[in-house]
C-alpha cells in the first residue's frame, strides 16, 4: 500500500473513529430532544463523568488482577453505571417539564456549573488517562497503514448503537410508544401511556449514550476538567447540522463534522478550529433546518 | 403611569448607588464598573429574551465586540474621546447583528438557542485564531479614555474607575434604562410581546414577525455592545474569554435571577449575582458548585426571579396596608 | 492536602521559633501582626494543575518559614483568591490589595491575565510577584519598566534551550521537520523561536507541515496521521496541557514516534502522565525550572519532592519551583531590607529596592532578579529515558543540560527577535 493510500487512510479512520464518539453522544441528545424536547447543555458533563469513571474503574479492574482484554468490558460497565445519575436528573427536570424550554435549558446550565467542581473535587486538578491498554486488542496492519483493533470495535459499538436504536424506535412497540410520545405528549398520556415512565426511561437512555461515549474513547484521549464544557460546542454542531431531533441527523452530522475535520487538517491545518463552525453556517445556508430535521416555527 | 412609589423606590436606588464610591471602600466602586456594563447589556438582553421570547446563548459576542471594537478604535486608531468609541461599538453590534440575527431568527426557542451558541463560538473561535489581528489568547488593549471630553489627569485608572467613570456609566446605565422603556412601551414593544405570546395569530395580524424579531436583535445587540465597551475599558483589555459560551450562560443566569418578567429584573440579577459572586469566591473553592446549586434553585422556585419575588411580597403588604386602612 | 479559601496559618510550633531565634529581628508590638500574603492561581480548567503545584509549594514553604519564625520575625498568612479570567481576575486582584490589605499578591499562570493584570498592579502601588505567563511580547512593549510587579523569565526559555540542544546533538542529522504546537501565543513564539535559531545557526532544514491543534483538544489522532503523512526527521511540539500525553498516546500508536527526533520543551509540566508505555527514550524533554529526580538537586528540593511524594502521591512539576521563588525571593527581600533598617518592617519601596538584583536558591536551582522586575532561573533539560523506578520517563541523567536564563532570555530592553539573530549562545 503506498504512503499516500495509507495516510488517507490514517486520516479518514481517524475521522470515523471521532465520528462514532460523537455520534454516541449526540444520538443521547438527538432522543431527549425528540421525546422531551430537552436540549441537554450538561450532555459534556455526562462525556466527562463517563470518561473520569471510566479511567478509575478500569484501573480498580486491571489493580485487581483483571486480564487486560476487558477493558472493553470494563469501559462499557463503567459507563452503564454511570447512567444511573439519569433518573435523579430527569426527577429534577421533571420539575420544569411544564414550563418554557427556556427553563429546561438553564436548569442544565445549572448542571454544567455544578458538575464542574463534582469533577475537581473527586478526581483532582490533573489530568487523568490510561497507558496504551487498548493495544492488547492488536493492531489491524498492511503496510504503512495500521489501525487499532480498538478504534475499529468503537466505531462498530456505535454504528451498532444506530442500528439497535433505529430497530428499536421503527419496530418495537416500545419504540412506537416513544415516537408517539413524541409527537403528541397529551394524546399519548390520553391513551394511557405512562409519560413519567417513558421520559424517565428516555433521559436514562441519552444520559446512557453519553456516558458510554465518554469512557470508550478515554483509551485515545484523557480526562480533564474543561472536557465537558469544550465537547458541547462540538454536539451542539452535529446536532444542529444534522437537524433536531432526527437520528439519521446525528449519524450524518457526526460523520461530516468528524470527516470535514480531518480532511481539513490535510488541506489546510491552519483552519481546523474554524472548520466546524464554517461546516455549521454552510449547511444552515443550504438547508435551514439541518440536513434531516423538519423545519422549525 | 400610577408609578408613585416604584419611582420612589427606583430613585432611592439610584442615590444609593450614587453615594457608593463615598460611602463604601473603593473596592465595591470598583466591583460595581462591571455591574453596569451588565446591567446595559441586560437591558437589550432581556428586550430579546423577556420581550420578544428568543433565548439566545451566544449574546456574550455583542459584549466581545464592542470590547474589541473599543481595543481597535482606541489602540490602533488612536480614539481618545470614549462617547465617539462607544458609537463604534454599537455600530459593530449592529453590523454583526443583522447578517447573525438573520440567519437566526428564522427560528425560536431551542434551536434559536442552540444557533446563537454556535455563533458566538465561532466569534471566539476566531479571535483566538487571527491572532495577528485580534492578539489572540492575549487580546488587546484598551487605553484610557476621554470621558465627556475630560482626562481627568489627577486621577490614576483604579481612581478614575471608582470615581468619575463609575458616575459616568451609572449615568449611562439611567439614559439605556429611559431609552429602553421608551421601546418596551412603544408600539413596537407591543408588537413583540404580541408576537412572543403567539407568533401564529401576530402573523395574522399583519405583523412582520421576522423583522420584528430581528430588529429586537439588532437593539439587543447595540446594547450588549455598550455594555461590552464599559468592560473593556474597566478591564484595559479585550479578550476571547469575553465570548465564550459559559459568559453568554451567565448573562442568562443574571437576567433569570432577576427576573425576565420584569423591566428591572436583569439589573436586579446582574447586582446580585455581582455582589454574590463576589462573596462567594472569597468563601470557598467551590463556588461554582454553589452558584450552580442557585441558579437550579433560582430556575425551579423562583421563576420569575427576585424582582418578581419583590413583587408579590410587595403586592402582599399592598394588600395588608389596604385591608388595615 | 484540600487547602480552604482561606487558609490562616499560626504557627506551626511556637516552640521550635526559640531554636533558631530571629533575634535580629526582635519583634516590636506591630510585628507581631502576620504577614498576609494573597495568592492568585488558577483552581480550575486547563491550568488547575499548575495552580494547584504551586499552592502545594507554597503551603510547604510557608509551614517550613513559620516553623523557623516566619518573615522577619512575623508569621505568614495566606489569603487565596483564584485566577479565573482577565476581569474576574482583576476583581480579586483588588479585593485582595483593597479589602484584604495583603502585603504582597503571588501568583498568576496565564499570559492573557498576566497582561492584564500589570498596568493595574502598577497603578495598585501593591508588591506583586508572577508565577509565570511571562512571553517576550508582554516584556516587549506593554509594561516596559515596571516598579510594583516582579515577572516570571520569559515563556520562550524553554524553546530556547531545547532548540539549541537540538542543534548542538542532532546538527546534520535532520533535514525536514514538522511542528505540532498549541495554536495560541506560547505555542506560536515557541515554533518560531526554533524555526529563526536553526535559520541562525545556518541549519538546513524545511518545515513539511505546522499542526495547530486548539488548546487542550483531545482528538489528535488526524494531527497525528498528518504529520505521518509528511514523513519528517524531527517533530518540535510545545504542546503541554492534557494533551500532550494524548498526543504522545496516540503517537505512539500509529508508530510516529518510531525513528523520528522529538524536541518537547514544555513535557515536564505534564511530566507523570509520559508514562514509558507510549513515550519513547532519547526525546529532547524539558522540565523548565524543577526536575525532580535531578542528581545534582540540594537537600531543599530533595526535601520538597519527598514530602509532596508521600503527601500526594505524586511529584512535583515545575509550577511548584515558580511559587517557590515567589515566596522565597520576598521573604529574602523583607529581610534584606529589615536589616538594613535595624531590623524595623520595611516600607514596599525597600523591600522592591532590595529585590531587584536579588539571588535566592529556589527549589530547582539558584534564581534571581534583574533590574527590570525580570526573573533569571535556572533550567534543566536533557533526554529522556526508561532507566527509573517509575511508570513515567525522566531525564538520562548523562544527557542533563542546565543553563541559566541569563543565556536563555533577551536582555533588558532587547527585541527578542533582533537578539535570537545575534545573541552569543552557548551551544
Amino acid at each position: 500500500m503506498s504512503a499516500q493510500v495509507s495516510a488517507f487512510g490514517d486520516i479518514l479512520l481517524g475521522g470515523i473513529f471521532h465520528a462514532a464518539v460523537l455520534f454516541l453522544v449526540a444520538a443521547g441528545l438527538q432522543l431527549v430532544f425528540g421525546v422531551q424536547k430537552i436540549v441537554n447543555l450538561a450532555c459534556g458533563s455526562f462525556y466527562a463523568l463517563g470518561a473520569y469513571f471510566g479511567i478509575t474503574f478500569v484501573n480498580l479492574g486491571l489493580g485487581a488482577g483483571m486480564p487486560a482484554w476487558t477493558l472493553l468490558p470494563l469501559l462499557l460497565i463503567a459507563g452503564l453505571l454511570m447512567a444511573a445519575i439519569g433518573p435523579p436528573i430527569e426527577r429534577l427536570l421533571r420539575t420544569v417539564y411544564d414550563r418554557d424550554e427556556s427553563f429546561q435549558l438553564l436548569l442544565t446550565f445549572a448542571l454544567v456549573l455544578m458538575f464542574q467542581d463534582v469533577f475537581r473535587f473527586v478526581w483532582g486538578a490533573n489530568p487523568q488517562s490510561l497507558n496504551n491498554v487498548h493495544l492488547v486488542y492488536g493492531k489491524l496492519a498492511t503496510g504503512d497503514f495500521s489501525v487499532p483493533v480498538y478504534n475499529l470495535m468503537v466505531i462498530g459499538a456505535a454504528l451498532s448503537a444506530a442500528v439497535l436504536i433505529g430497530l428499536f424506535l421503527k419496530r418495537t412497540n416500545y419504540g412506537r410508544l416513544l415516537r408517539a410520545t413524541a409527537e403528541n405528549r397529551a394524546m399519548a398520556e390520553a391513551l394511557g401511556v405512562n409519560v413519567r415512565s417513558v421520559y424517565s426511561a428516555v433521559f436514562t437512555l441519552g444520559t446512557l449514550l453519553g456516558t458510554v461515549g465518554g469512557a470508550l474513547v478515554v483509551p485515545t484521549a484523557a480526562a480533564s476538567l474543561d472536557m465537558a464544557v469544550e465537547f458541547v460546542i462540538e454536539a451542539f454542531a452535529v446536532v444542529v447540522i444534522g437537524g433536531l431531533g432526527s437520528m439519521a441527523g446525528a449519524l450524518a452530522g457526526a460523520l461530516l463534522v468528524g470527516l470535514i475535520r480531518a480532511g481539513s487538517l490535510v488541506v489546510y491545518p491552519e483552519f481546523e478550529i474554524l472548520a466546524i463552525y464554517l461546516i455549521v453556517i454552510g449547511v444552515l445556508l443550504l438547508r435551514p433546518s439541518g440536513l434531516f430535521g423538519k423545519p422549525a416555527t | 403611569m400610577r408609578h408613585g412609589p416604584a419611582l420612589l423606590l427606583l430613585a432611592a436606588a439610584v442615590a444609593a448607588l450614587g453615594l457608593v464610591p463615598v460611602l463604601a471602600p473603593p473596592f465595591y466602586a470598583n466591583l460595581l464598573v462591571p455591574f453596569f456594563g451588565y446591567a446595559i447589556a441586560l437591558l437589550g438582553f432581556n428586550l430579546l429574551f423577556g420581550y420578544t421570547g428568543l433565548l439566545s446563548f451566544g449574546h456574550a459576542m455583542f459584549l466581545g465586540l464592542g470590547a474589541y471594537a473599543a481595543a481597535v478604535m482606541a489602540g490602533v486608531l488612536g480614539v481618545r474621546q470614549f462617547e465617539i468609541v462607544l458609537l463604534g461599538a454599537a455600530l459593530a453590534g449592529l453590523v454583526v447583528a443583522i447578517p447573525v440575527g438573520y440567519l437566526c431568527v428564522r427560528y425560536t426557542g431551542i434551536f434559536f438557542g442552540m444557533l446563537t451558541l454556535a455563533f458566538g463560538m465561532l466569534m471566539h473561535s476566531v479571535l483566538f485564531k487571527f491572532y495577528y489581528l485580534t492578539g489572540g489568547d492575549t487580546g488587546m488593549r484598551i487605553p484610557r479614555l476621554r470621558i465627556l471630553g475630560l482626562e481627568f489627569a489627577a486621577y490614576n485608572k483604579l481612581e478614575l474607575l471608582a470615581g468619575p467613570f463609575y458616575y459616568y456609566c451609572l449615568g449611562l446605565m439611567v439614559v439605556a434604562g429611559l431609552v429602553m422603556w421608551r421601546i418596551v412601551h412603544s408600539p413596537f414593544g407591543l408588537h413583540l410581546r404580541a408576537l412572543r405570546d403567539n407568533a401564529q395569530k401576530a402573523l395574522y395580524l399583519g405583523v412582520r414577525v421576522r423583522q420584528f424579531r430581528l430588529a429586537a436583535f439588532a437593539i439587543s445587540a447595540v446594547y450588549g455592545a455598550i455594555g461590552g465597551a464599559i468592560l473593556g475599558f474597566r478591564t484595559g483589555l479585550a479578550d476571547p474569554e469575553l465570548v465564550y459560551w459559559t459568559h453568554s450562560g451567565h448573562l442568562v443566569f443574571m437576567t433569570v435571577l432577576g427576573g425576565f418578567t420584569s423591566f428591572l429584573g436583569p439589573i436586579v440579577g446582574a447586582l446580585a449575582l455581582t455582589l454574590l459572586q463576589d462573596q462567594l469566591q472569597s468563601a470557598t473553592q467551590y463556588w461554582r458548585f454553589v452558584l450552580g446549586a442557585i441558579l437550579a434553585a433560582v430556575v425551579i422556585f423562583l421563576p420569575r426571579g427576585l424582582a418578581g419575588l419583590a413583587a408579590d411580597v410587595g403586592g402582599f403588604v399592598g394588600r395588608r396596608t389596604a385591608g388595615a386602612a | 492536602m484540600k487547602l480552604s479559601r482561606r487558609t490562616v496559618v499560626k504557627s506551626l510550633a511556637a516552640a521550635s521559633a526559640a531554636a533558631t531565634s530571629p533575634g535580629v529581628f526582635a519583634p516590636a508590638i506591630a510585628q507581631a501582626k502576620p504577614v498576609r500574603i494573597g495568592i492568585l492561581a488558577p483552581r480550575s480548567g486547563i491550568a488547575a494543575s499548575a495552580g494547584e503545584s504551586g499552592l502545594r509549594a507554597t503551603q510547604w514553604a510557608l509551614e517550613r518559614y513559620n516553623k523557623a519564625g516566619g518573615i522577619a520575625g512575623r508569621k505568614i498568612e495566606l489569603v487565596i483568591e483564584e485566577e479565573t479570567n482577565a476581569k474576574d481576575t482583576i476583581e480579586r486582584f483588588q479585593k485582595l490589595v483593597q479589602q484584604e490589605k495583603v502585603d504582597c499578591v503571588q501568583g498568576i499562570v496565564s499570559t492573557g491575565v498576566g497582561l492584564a493584570l500589570g498596568p493595574v498592579v502598577e497603578e495598585a502601588r501593591a508588591l506583586t510577584i508572577f508565577w509565570d505567563g511571562t512571553t517576550q511580547d508582554g516584556v516587549d512593549e506593554k509594561l516596559p519598566n515596571p516598579k510594583y510587579l516582579f515577572r516570571s523569565t520569559d515563556n520562550e526559555c524553554e524553546a530556547v534551550m531545547s532548540s539549541l540542544l537540538a542543534i548542538k546533538h542532532w546538527k546534520g542529522q535532520f533535514k525536514t521537520i514538522a511542528g505540532i504546537n498549541p495554536d495560541y501565543s506560547y505555542g506560536r513564539n515557541n515554533m518560531a523561536a526554533f524555526v529563526a535559531l536553526l535559520k541562525r545557526f545556518n541549519i538546513e532544514h524545511q518545515v513539511v507541515t505546522e499542526q495547530w491543534p486548539k488548546v487542550g483538544t483531545m482528538e489528535l489522532t488526524s494531527h497525528v496521521a498528518a504529520l505521518k503523512a509528511a514523513k519528517p526527521d524531527l517533530i518540535f511540539s510545545s504542546l503541554l496541557f492534557a494533551d500532550l500525553p494524548v498526543f504522545m498516546k496516540q503517537a505512539h500508536v500509529a508508530d510516529l514516534t518510531k525513528g523520528t527526533k522529538l524536541v518537547f520543551p514544555a513535557a515536564g509540566w505534564q511530566h507523570t502522565l509520559m508514562k514509558k508505555d507510549f513515550t519513547p527514550e532519547g526525546m529532547i524533554f524539558g522540565h523548565n525550572t524543577l526536575y525532580f529526580d535531578n542528581p545534582k538537586a540540594t537537600a531543599m528540593q530533595k526535601e520538597f519532592v519527598a514530602w509532596y511524594a508521600d503527601k500526594f502521591k505524586d511529584y512535583p512539576n515545575w509550577e511548584a519551583d515558580r511559587a517557590y521563588f515567589a515566596i522565597a525571593s520576598y521573604k529574602e527581600a523583607v529581610e534584606k531590607a529589615a536589616k538594613a533598617k535595624g531590623g524595623q518592617w520595611p516600607s514596599v519601596d525597600d523591600i522592591i529596592g532590595a529585590m531587584a538584583g536579588l539571588s535566592v536558591e529556589s527549589l530547582g536551582g539558584k534564581g534571581s532578579w534583574r533590574k527590570d522586575h525580570i526573573a533569571d532561573q535556572t533550567f534543566v533539560q536533557g533526554f529522556s529515558t526508561h532507566k527509573n523506578k517509575f511508570d513515567f520517563v525522566t531525564l538520562d541523567p548523562a544527557t542533563i543540560e542546565t543553563m541559566y536564563s541569563t543565556d536563555l532570555q533577551k536582555p533588558p530592553g532587547a527585541n527578542f527577535w533582533d537578539w535570537l539573530k545575534t545573541a552569543q549562545f552557548k551551544i
